[in-house]
């Protein structure tokens, strides 16, 4: 097949004809409007150096991507030619279930990776939105973490070590594989959440935990947000240990109530789990629950999942997906400010809140007539954004339209570390090519 | 240093005379820290009370030219905080006031200077306790276990002191005063307050702490296995956490230390025995009971010679106290001891504990090992005299010995004391000059001018050849 395509003919030279994605795929890979001129996905780490190597002679902006589910996040991009795909890079490198941890290439899907634990009743105890198709290094990268980060910590409490390719093409490794480890700086914390604008990770090394022996979920409803906050807040401050304490307003996936509820996530031996959900009804009642119900492990996964893509699974799809970072104590009042938003704009305002760690997701969609009104969405969010920052907390912008995406910035003000943070860019990636514009600041 | 008089004065300007040490005896105290082996005598010492005056402190350092070193309490244990070329120790004992303690959010805001027990002796009545416990608790600092990234007993289940700390307020090389990460859990931008823990006071001075408060567990189960020999234990360690289970913390102990300890305290163990575990589980009482159960199984498949649980809270405290008070007893044993530090993955602990005892025949250097079994983090315990210059050069040979064995199967050279200047020199067994290169690149951005705690952590052309390995001609800081 004769190629015409210089591009596509020079990437087909570096990482053969299997690694280059077929130009009918790019459309996939598209960050707010921007098309990549092409997805690479090199199968080695001599391939990642090769192509950046490549790029920067040719001066073309490289996207580091998992399987390309959190592209979305971010300021509009600089500049997108190259998406640089780990999805070949997927096998794990070095397991004993004994030491409960494990090296594993970027690439590997959480759910492959979790497949293979559950051979030997152990899990990485991460249930990031879109958990079944992100990758170790997407996952990393984003710090991007579920609901069960309340019992077990989220990514950043999990990595042990890891392996990177800077821009220029040197590979670093940072921490190490043994759960402690202080020798050297603590570097895996840079790459951890940097957006792929410091490096293309290859391989991490993580703690596990073991398959705990059972688990259940506890719905409970109440008439009022203030009653379902009120009972979390109680669970949070007692002895239970739920994996996770999720509030939901305007909705709760796989089911049809419009009532506030709260999902109590409990896991371990019988008798442990028993207990937990005969306190969970004891607060219910006390805090005037309308309705109480247990979920028992098959439907279990089912809502594990449908909360990972908050608010789809069978919900809207969201126009605007945001989260905000707060206080517990501050929830309350932030949930109500994102209602009004959803009254001001005419739209349906869902809510989902992590209670026990503050972090509240808000998502807009419905519309009147389809309409997305670029102003004044861009106007409700920077009131969403006070309402966040006003007690000590903060709001970024996960998903929005390019119209509103140009009028805000989706990160926030990030303070007066952000000189170090520039400098720290411009150490690891002096050119700029990777993910140019999407971060902080511009960043 | 030809103006000290003209620094002093200006010291004394920041933060009143009564608050500058200068005279050469009280100066002794703060030549070395809790690895006795180094020491150097600071310049001057000044005891500030407030993050203004420690940024005066730094402005002024760096007017001068002289080196600044934050001290925490001392304890450390790799010679972090000593002045190794001289100049002004920022001692931040007087900053130790809890400023906030907000129970409801579970955080608590702390100056540096807070010693880590009083934090959890602060709340614990309100059924509260801060997590990282190191086994020196009642000593050290809060900013010290965030410089050093501290551990403890209970990181087993817990974690470190990383996973502990939301926000930092840090006086930087240059005197300014920046906030990094926040009250609460997420901030955007890169997790620069991770980077700063374990920095080991490279970076700045600490000058403020929000930390995470937790819930105290509604019960706890602890027992003490007796085993014959250290491999059983060992194997018993492998076969709990591969059973599914996580204690809070499982402690182990070996012939040597249970006789010093035995001897000292007789806490009535038995003087032949191999070795000892400590298990402590803790959670929901409901179902904690076949948890013990099972451990009790698995202590007795590798036979355990004797089981003790302990039956109510001061049964629990006493045998803490007999694993805490281990270190107070190894004093009988040698005039000196070394604690080492390595971690090792879980199933290479039977393995390494041999080879730690052959090194030991080997150079005729007695070693006795107290440590964190459940994370594999090992503290060999070299016994020496150093009056001895031998036995010192032998020591030095088990030293590197223990943390090549380390490095080999897979593990690090430190789980919780840090580089400082004790380990520089093994740096090289675990990183390669790139690692490091980038360390030092992110060093020159946090400390430009090198005079924030210098000459610690990266290993010098020296270090290289000690270990037999060919120079590097980047990745030494200062090239
Ligand atoms: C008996 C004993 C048992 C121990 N057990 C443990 C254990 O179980 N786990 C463990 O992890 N450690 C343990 N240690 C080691 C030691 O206690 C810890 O490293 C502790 O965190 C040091 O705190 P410190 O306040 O004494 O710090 P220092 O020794 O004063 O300083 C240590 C380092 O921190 C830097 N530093 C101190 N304060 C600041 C600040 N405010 N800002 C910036 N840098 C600062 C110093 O420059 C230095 O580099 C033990 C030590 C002893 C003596």
């Amino acid at each position: 097949m004769p190629i015409s395509n210089p591009l596509r003919y020079d990437l087909n030279q570096i990482v053969g004809e299997a690694g280059v994605l077929p130009d009918d795929h790019l459309n996939r890979y598209q960050m707010d409007g921007f098309v990549p001129q092409a997805v690479v996905a090199p199968s080695s780490t001599h391939e990642i150096q090769d192509v950046l190597y490549y790029a920067a002679e040719q001066e073309l902006s490289v996207i580091p991507a998992g399987n390309g589910t959190k592209l979305g996040i971010g300021n509009l991009p600089k500049k997108v030619d190259l998406v640089l795909s780990t999805s070949r890079l997927n096998q794990v490198l070095e397991y004993e279930p004994a030491d409960l941890t494990l090296i594993v290439q970027s690439g590997m899907r959480l759910a492959a990776l979790q497949a293979k634990l559950a051979e030997h009743r152990q899990y990485l105890p991460l249930d990031p939105p879109y958990g079944d198709q992100a990758t170790i290094g997407g996952i990393t990268a984003t710090n991007s973490s579920g609901s069960s980060r309340l019992r077990y910590g989220s990514t950043r409490d999990f990595v042990l070590g890891m392996h990177a390719v800077q821009s220029s093409g040197v590979v670093v490794k940072s921490g190490g594989r043994t759960v402690k480890n202080v020798a050297g700086y603590d570097l895996n914390k840079l790459y951890i959440g940097s957006f792929g604008t410091l490096g293309i990770i290859t391989e991490v090394a993580f703690k596990l935990q073991p398959l705990p022996e059972i688990e259940r979920t506890v719905l409970l409803t109440c008439k009022e947000i203030g009653q379902v906050v009120n009972t979390a807040l109680e669970i949070a401050s007692s002895q239970l240990l739920p994996i996770f304490l999720n509030l939901f307003v305007n909705g709760v996936p796989f089911t049809e109530i419009a009532e506030p509820c709260l999902l109590i996530g409990l896991d371990g031996q019988p008798e442990t789990v028993e207990w937990q959900i005969d306190q969970v009804g004891l607060a219910a009642k006390q805090n005037g629950a309308i309705g109480v119900g247990v979920y028992e492990a098959t439907s279990q996964r089912d809502i594990r999942m449908s909360m990972r893509s908050f608010p789809e699974g069978g919900w809207a799809s969201p126009i605007v997906m945001s989260k905000a970072s707060l206080r517990v104590t501050d929830i309350e009042g932030f949930i109500h400010a994102a209602l009004a938003t959803g009254n001001d704009l005419r739209c349906l305002a869902q809510v989902m809140g992590l209670m026990g760690n503050g972090i509240v997701y808000v998502a807009l969609s419905g519309f009147p007539n389809g309409d997305i009104p670029a102003e004044s969405v861009a106007g409700a969010l920077a009131k969403l954004r006070e309402a966040a920052t006003n007690v000590g907390g903060n709001f970024i912008v996960e998903s929005a339209p390019v119209e509103v995406k140009r009028q805000i910035d989706v990160w926030g003000p990030v303070g007066r570390s952000f000189d170090l943070m520039k400098q720290i860019k411009a150490k690891l990636d002096p050119i700029g090519l990777l993910n140019p514009g999407r971060f902080v600041g511009g960043i | 240093m030809a103006d000290r008089d003209q620094l002093i004065a200006e010291l004394s300007a920041i933060v009143g005379s009564a608050h500058v040490i200068t005279d050469p005896t009280s100066l002794t105290v703060y030549e070395c820290d809790g690895a006795t082996q180094f020491k150097a005598l600071p310049d001057v010492v000044v005891l500030p009370t407030t993050t203004q005056e420690v940024s005066a402190v730094v402005k002024l350092a760096n007017r001068h030219n002289v080196p600044f070193i934050a001290r925490g309490t001392g304890t450390g244990l790799s010679g972090g905080m000593l002045a190794v070329n001289g100049g002004i120790i920022i001692a931040l004992n007087r900053m130790n006031r809890i400023l906030d303690i907000d129970l409801a959010n579970q955080r608590a805001v702390v100056e540096p200077g807070v010693v880590n027990l009083l934090l959890t002796q602060a709340v614990q009545d309100d059924g509260y306790y801060y997590a990282p416990d190191p086994s020196s608790q009642q000593a050290c600092s809060i900013g010290g276990n965030i410089a050093e990234n501290s551990g403890g007993p209970h990181t087993l289940k817990y974690g470190v002191t990383s996973n502990h700390v939301l926000g930092l307020e840090m006086v930087t090389t240059d005197g300014e005063i920046i906030e990094f990460g926040g009250s609460v859990e997420e901030t955007p931008g890169y997790d620069i307050r991770g980077v700063i823990i374990g920095s080991e006071g490279t970076f700045g001075i600490i000058t403020k702490a929000i930390v995470r408060l937790l819930r105290k567990p509604q019960g706890y189960q602890t027992l003490l296995g007796i085993f014959e020999t250290i491999d059983e234990a060992s194997n018993a360690v492998s076969s709990i956490i591969s059973a599914g289970i996580i204690p809070a913390a499982l402690e182990m102990m070996d012939g040597p230390v249970i006789k010093a300890v035995e001897e000292a305290f007789h806490w009535g163990f038995p003087l032949d025995a191999g070795a000892v575990l400590i298990v402590e589980l803790d959670g929901i009482t409901a179902g904690m009971q076949s948890q013990v159960e099972q451990i009790t199984e698995i202590f007795n498949d590798h036979n355990c010679r004797e089981i003790r649980y302990a039956k109510d809270d001061a049964d629990r405290q006493k045998i803490w106290k007999s694993r805490k008070s281990a270190f107070g007893a190894l004093g009988r044993l040698a005039p000196n001891y070394i604690t080492q530090d390595g971690v090792v993955p879980r199933t290479q602990l039977p393995k390494v504990l041999r080879r730690i005892a052959e090194i030991s025949e080997k150079y005729n250097i007695p070693i006795a090992n107290v440590f964190h079994a459940g994370d594999g983090n090992i503290h060999p315990i070299v016994l020496f005299d150093e009056r001895d210059p031998d036995q010192c050069e032998r020591v030095d040979a088990v030293n590197t010995e223990i943390l090549t064995v380390c490095a080999e199967v897979g593990g690090t050279i430190t789980g919780e004391h840090g580089i400082g200047l004790e380990k520089m020199d093994y740096m090289p067994l675990i990183f390669s000059p790139e690692d490091l290169a980038l360390m030092v690149d992110i060093k020159e951005i946090f400390n430009p001018s090198g005079l924030c705690n210098p000459g610690k952590i990266f290993p010098t052309a020296k270090s290289y050849a000690k270990l037999g390995l060919e120079t590097p001609n980047h990745s030494l800081p200062g090239k």
